[in-house]
């Protein structure tokens, strides 16, 4: 018995949509493959369109009933991870059936697929809450500049939005080429066309000695560990550190 | 002498204390100011030993009258001198934190004039940066035993978090070493500490708005191998910590040579092999429900070097398993060397969805290297069955590498309470 095959547009959008329609047409949707239109010559499935309302109620939907999977499902789409299509399908009929708990059915191979992309996601932005840098600018504002794997501008800003609500701030996701900006108590989401670096207030140097100075004061000699270190922090983060510049 | 001359002798003195944690607090950002704490706790840097950095950890002054001996800052060392001025600590602390360099602010001391005086000037750091400037990011003060209890509850009602260092795990060496300090002027404000978080919390349940005090708890640090005690009675000195004194963590820090003094131990380096099993033992007074008592005894006086504590025990106690993954029940779980809180969670989520497999054990992310020789699955072993302890111990070191990848520096998490 062959597996139903359909396709969707690659939005965000249409992945919920076509996700609820198959969840409301076919009776069996783990046997159902779910995957991007990539107008290939042997493409072979039934396109789904994309209906905004239709996604907006199966999120709402599953807020109310089952957050946990909400959750889950929020942060797998800040993942942009290209072929998972089939397993979030999945994972939506699984959790429909057995309720909010579905994340504990790891033994699974779609939940555990699902569930450990957006864990990882979560991980990224919980290690970004920490590892963002933001220098000052001649205008006082404080710009960071980041290029996370995951998509987490916006969980992100919220962060910083209760945090350092007294200053005015911006975040760029250089690769994604989006911003987000606090000012006068509005956040506003963005995208970014051209980029010019902004001059650096006069003292930003000073405080970024002072740090630089800490950071290397506080270590242990004796104990130096420079793998323990790399494992804890990737030196795919460094590139924006303050501390780590000039190494 | 300016501040980064400062900030290069008052960081490089703080750098032995071992806590870094930003966690256990929630507390909201002011309306007008700036910060708030994160309950999780977050890392913001890692430095060259690995460890983590969170918190802005200072000294206000390394200008000590005590002589120490295991101490770098002891009066006798002639090291260079210096001391914060209260404005530079907090413009260090907002400058940085506004960065998002930190999470907030560890200030520590050594003892200037008297206990009191250095008390007070650090108690009015905090005050200036709560008070004055709004500052709502984690704070963690240290207490200077001696200082008059008026200050203590000063500073526990700023601070997230207060602590008392133990610094050595007896009085006679505590006399030895460091003949300043006394046992009872340590114990005093920890005892009061306690008590002060306890009326806090219940007052609070009355009243939602009666003030917090130090809401993530108190803490402790002892220093390892500067002094002749045994694993046995650090543990149980931390079992009591934790019991009676309700501590939220005990601190162990490998005695780091800074002194060539003779009534100190002469160590080609800092022991963290003993440090990194000591918090392996006492995770599992806090996590895993075992004792003291349990783990080491008057005759197994010191924690195994090859195995780590919860191996250990498990080898000595072969009539404990196998363990059944599909009934046993989370206490049980967490007695398998290689089952964490973690697997031991997911294995009981999974099982109500269906009884879980060998193949299902790797699908859920339990390393199996060391659980494999003590659990069954629906009746049936992972490894050959009748093995006995003896077996185990050399299967275990073949897998481990007859040791060689024993850890050789702890991971300090600032995560984690």
């Amino acid at each position: 018995m062959g597996m139903n095959r359909y396709l969707y547009d690659g939005t965000a959008d249409g992945l919920l949509s076509a996700i609820a329609w198959i969840l409301a047409e076919e009776s069996d949707p783990e046997r159902v493959a779910l995957s991007e239109r990539k107008d290939t010559l042997f493409e072979d499935g039934f396109f789904i369109g994309t209906d905004p309302t239709l996604a907006e109620s199966l999120f709402s939907r599953l807020r109310m009933q089952l957050p946990d999977v909400a959750h889950t499902l929020y942060f797998c789409m800040l993942a942009e991870k290209e072929g998972m299509e089939t397993s979030l399908l999945h994972y939506i009929s699984l959790a429909f059936t057995h309720g909010d708990k579905i994340n504990g059915y790891l033994t699974h191979a779609a939940v555990r697929d699902i569930v450990s992309i957006s864990k990882k996601a979560a991980r990224e932005l919980h290690r970004m809450k920490g590892l963002l840098r933001f220098e000052k600018l001649r205008d006082g504002a404080y710009l960071a500049k980041m290029e996370p794997d995951h998509n987490i501008i916006h969980p992100l800003a919220y962060h910083f939005r209760t945090r350092l609500k007294a200053q005015h701030w911006f975040l760029y996701d250089v690769k994604r080429r989006t911003a987000a900006r606090w000012s006068n108590g509005a956040l506003q989401f963005g995208a970014i066309e051209q980029f010019t670096t902004p001059a650096l207030s006069d003292d930003e140097k000073q405080v970024q000695a002072l740090w630089q100075t800490f950071f290397k004061t506080i270590a242990i000699p004796d104990r130096k560990n420079a793998r323990l270190q790399k494992s804890n922090m990737p030196m795919k983060y460094w590139k924006y550190l303050t501390e780590k510049q000039g190494e | 002498m300016d501040t980064l001359a400062k900030l290069q002798i008052l960081s490089g003195a703080a750098r032995y204390d071992a806590s870094c944690a930003s966690s256990g607090s929630k507390r909201e950002a002011p309306s007008c100011g700036t910060g708030n704490t994160s309950q999780s706790g977050i890392c913001h840097s890692w430095s060259d030993d690995g460890r983590c950095i969170s918190l802005l950890k200072l000294l206000l002054s390394n200008d000590c009258r005590y002589d120490c001996a295991y101490c770098v800052n002891r009066s006798s060392n002639p090291v260079e001198r210096a001391s914060f001025t209260a404005r530079e600590v907090v413009d260090l602390t907002l400058d940085f934190y506004r960065r998002n360099y930190i999470e907030g602010l560890f200030l520590s001391s050594a003892v200037m004039q008297s206990p009191d005086v250095t008390m007070e000037r650090m108690v009015r750091v905090v005050e200036t940066l709560r008070l004055e400037e709004q500052f709502g990011g984690y704070i963690h003060l240290k207490i200077i035993p001696g200082c008059s209890s008026e200050l203590v509850r000063k500073a526990g009602l700023y601070a997230d978090r207060i602590s008392v260092n133990i610094e050595l795990p007896s009085q006679v060496s505590l006399q030895r070493l460091a003949p300043q300090k006394h046992k009872d002027s340590i114990l005093e404000p920890m005892a009061l500490i306690g008590r002060e978080i306890h009326s806090s919390l219940v007052e609070r349940k009355a009243d939602r708005r009666a003030p917090r005090f130090a809401p993530a708890g108190q803490s402790t640090q002892m220093i390892i191998g500067a002094s002749p005690e045994t694993d046995f009675q650090i543990l149980r000195l931390s079992q009591g910590l934790y019991k009676k004194m309700n501590l939220k963590r005990v601190y162990y820090s490998a005695y780091v040579p800074v002194s060539a003094d003779n009534r100190l131990p002469v160590l080609a380096a800092p022991p963290l092999l003993r440090e990194h099993r000591l918090y392996q033992a006492d995770w599992l007074l806090r996590f895993y429900g075992f004792s003291a008592e349990e783990i080491l005894s008057d005759d197994l006086p010191n924690l195994d070097e090859t195995f780590d504590p919860k191996t250990a025990w498990a080898l000595r106690h072969p009539e404990f398993f196998p363990v059944e993954i599909n009934r046993a029940d989370y206490a049980t779980l967490l007695r398998v060397p290689g089952i964490g809180v973690t697997s031991a969670k997911r294995i009981i989520a999974a099982r109500r969805f269906s009884a879980i497999t060998p193949e299902g054990m790797k699908r859920i992310g339990v390393v199996m290297k060391r659980a494999k020789y003590f659990i069954t699955s629906s009746g049936r072993p992972f490894e050959k069955p009748d093995r006995t302890p003896a077996l185990i111990r050399q299967q275990l070191l073949l897998g481990e590498g007859a040791g060689a990848e024993a850890p050789r520096q702890l991971v300090l998490s600032g995560l984690f309470v």
